[in-house]
Parts: structure tokens; sequence; C-alpha cells
């Protein structure tokens, strides 16, 4: 016991903060963010015995936080919640604006992105190869490149949108 | 105008600080289920407290009528059951670790919120019966010590409290409980789902 709880600090410390990047690109909240990187790593914490290094400890762990992105606003009671991202997201455009006005406008641009193609274009902003995101997507590197040049093209394009209003 | 690769770097150059640490988050899971676990812990002392306090007052005092035995008996004997009741309802919770045996635990809490159902339901109608019966004989003997008004507000006041627990007071219960109670539920199956995701 004592050698896996090592084992998940070990993997906690070197993955929550992409993980946490990714979860908060997605709901655009701390708090969500908060909630999801938990269920994450619980997932994980519970999953440990049963990774047989098939593939990259992260690239797991990606999958599991992207499943658990999905899963998470797609449930019935957080779909209201969802609603509300956009509303969240304007208010931390305010919060932000002092500060990073560039950031939040990029939060809320990456929020009008299809719930897939966020959790892609995430992964991509983060370096992740080509093939792990593949990999964790569930599509081929074929039709993923096309996708990725896709959605690059509209978060592009959305962000120049809204920096010129 | 601003390209992908500027997009890119700003993302990157966005520093996030992840406030919980690896055993915080362990620690912050288990909060949830340890809330509900003291919350039956609780229940159960009170329980016992009653139970201690009506035995004190069945021991140290002389009561002359065999109804103020059977009275007290019935309460005791009601209490005791009750108790053991909730005792199994927090064994169910506390033998599993949701972050250890999640099927189990999950299927442990189902278990639970429909025996708490039950105990707020047709048990505590039972409860509140025998409950009454074992007053309405404790009274008997005590109510001839006392004068009119004292008698009146007595019966009065014990009517009102009983009224007051199994209406008002058991409903607020039941909905914060079975609302608290459903949300672990709706969390840990919604993580249990995704169980066999993965690897």
């Amino acid at each position: 016991m004592e050698q896996k709880d090592r084992l998940f600090k070990q993997i906690f410390d070197s993955n929550s903060k992409k993980i946490f990047h990714l979860c908060y690109g997605y709901t655009g909240d701390t708090d969500a963010a908060n909630d999801l990187l938990q269920e994450t790593f619980l997932k994980v914490w519970q999953n440990l015995d049963k990774f047989r290094n098939k593939s990259l400890i992260s690239t797991w762990i990606y999958r599991i936080a992207v499943n658990t992105c999905l899963t998470y606003l797609r449930s019935e009671k957080r779909q209201a919640k969802d609603e509300l991202t956009d509303n969240i997201i304007e208010n931390k455009v305010e919060e932000f604006s002092e500060k990073n006005e560039q950031v939040a406008l990029l939060y809320k641009c990456i929020s009008k992105l299809e719930e897939n193609d966020r959790l892609i274009i995430t992964m991509v902003l983060d370096e992740l190869p080509y093939h792990e995101i593949a990999d964790i997507s569930g599509i081929s590197e074929g039709n993923l490149r096309v996708k990725i040049h896709r959605i690059k093209q509209k978060l592009t394009e959305l962000y120049n949108q809204y920096a010129s209003v | 105008m601003q390209a992908f690769d500027q997009i890119q770097e700003l993302w990157q150059k966005h520093e996030v600080e992840v406030k919980v640490s690896a055993d915080e988050m362990l620690q912050q899971a288990k909060k949830e289920v340890n809330g509900l676990k003291l919350k039956s812990a609780l229940n159960i002392l009170g329980m016992l407290a009653s139970f201690m306090a009506i035995a004190a007052l069945w021991i140290f005092f002389h009561f002359e009528s065999w109804t103020t035995h059977v009275g007290i008996s019935i309460i005791i004997i009601v209490i005791a059951v009750y108790t053991l009741i909730l005792y199994r309802d927090y064994r169910l919770i506390s033998k599993n670790d949701f972050t250890v045996h999640p099927h189990e635990y999950l299927n442990n809490l189902k278990t639970y919120q429909l025996n708490r159902y039950k105990l707020y339901n047709s048990l505590y109608w039972f409860y509140v019966i025998a409950l009454s019966l074992g007053l309405i004989f404790y009274f008997v003997e005590i109510l001839a010590y006392f004068t009119s008004i004292q008698k009146v507000l007595a019966i009065g006041l014990t009517f009102l409290w009983i009224l007051f627990c199994s209406t008002i007071l058991r409903k607020a219960v039941m909905k914060r409980e079975k609302e608290r109670i459903a949300l672990l539920i709706e969390k840990f199956e919604r993580i249990i789902g995704q169980i066999s995701t993965p690897e």
C-alpha cells in the first residue's frame, strides 16, 4: 500500500499540472477543473494496479482525463452548468482583464469549440505528440491531422475575431 | 492578426497552479464519505445516550406501579432495536473504502440509501407508535404526582414534540440525507462507469 501511495504521489506530481490545464481549458472554470482533476486522479488511483505499461502513463492519464471531462459535462446534472460555462467565462474575462486579457480571451475561444475539439486542441497546445493524441482520442492519425488542422484554423479565426472587437 | 503559433505560446506561458496535493486529493475524496459516516455515528451515539439516560432513570428512581416498568421497558427496547438498526447501516458504509473497493462500496451505499428510506418511513412509524405506547404506560404513575396544569403541559409538550419529530424534522432530515447520498452515488457511478475505459 505504501508503495502504491508513493507511486501515486510521483504520478500526481508529474502529471497534475498538465491535466489541470486540460480540464481548465475544457471548462474555463477553476472549481470545475479542480473537480475534474480530482475525479481523474481518483480513477488513476483505483486503476493503478491494472496499468500494464502498454502505453505511456501520461497517455493513460490523459485518456482518463478526456473521458472524465466528456462524461462530466454530459451527465444530466452538469448540462445546466454547461449552459452557464459561457457566463462563467464571460465573468472570468472581466476578472482577468487587468491581468491577462489575452489568456482569458483564449479560454473563451476554446470554449466556443465543440467538446471533442476542445480537448484535442488542448492537447495540441500542450504539444502532445500526434500519435499520442490519436491514441487518447481514438481517432486514426491521418484523420486526426486533418481535424487538428481544421481546429487550429477555427481557433485562430475565433481568436482574431474576438481580439479585434 | 495572431497566428496559431502565437496562440500556442500564449497558452504555454499561462502558468496554472494546482492547489491540491496528492494527499489532499485522496483525503478530499474520502472526506465526503467520512461526513456521511460521522453523521451516522453521531446518530448512534445520540441513541445510546438516550438509552443510558432512561436506564439510569429506571435504576436510580423507585417506581411503584407496574405500568411505569412496562412503559420504560418498551421505550428501552425500542431505542435498543432502533440503535441496532442504525449500527447495521453504519457498518454498511464503514466497512469498505471507496478508493479501495469502489464497486462493493457503491453497492453498499445503495443498500444504505434504501435502508435509510425504510428507517424514515415504515420503521419510523413503528418506532413512534411503540415509543408513544411506552410513554402512555410511563405517564400513568408519573402524572399522578402532577397538578392539573403540569399534566396538561407534560402531555401537550410530549405530543407536540413527537408530532414535530415525525413531520417537519423527519421530512427535513430525510430530504437532506436523500440528496446527500444521491449526490455521492451519482458521483461514484460516474467514476465507476469509466473504470473499464482506461488501459
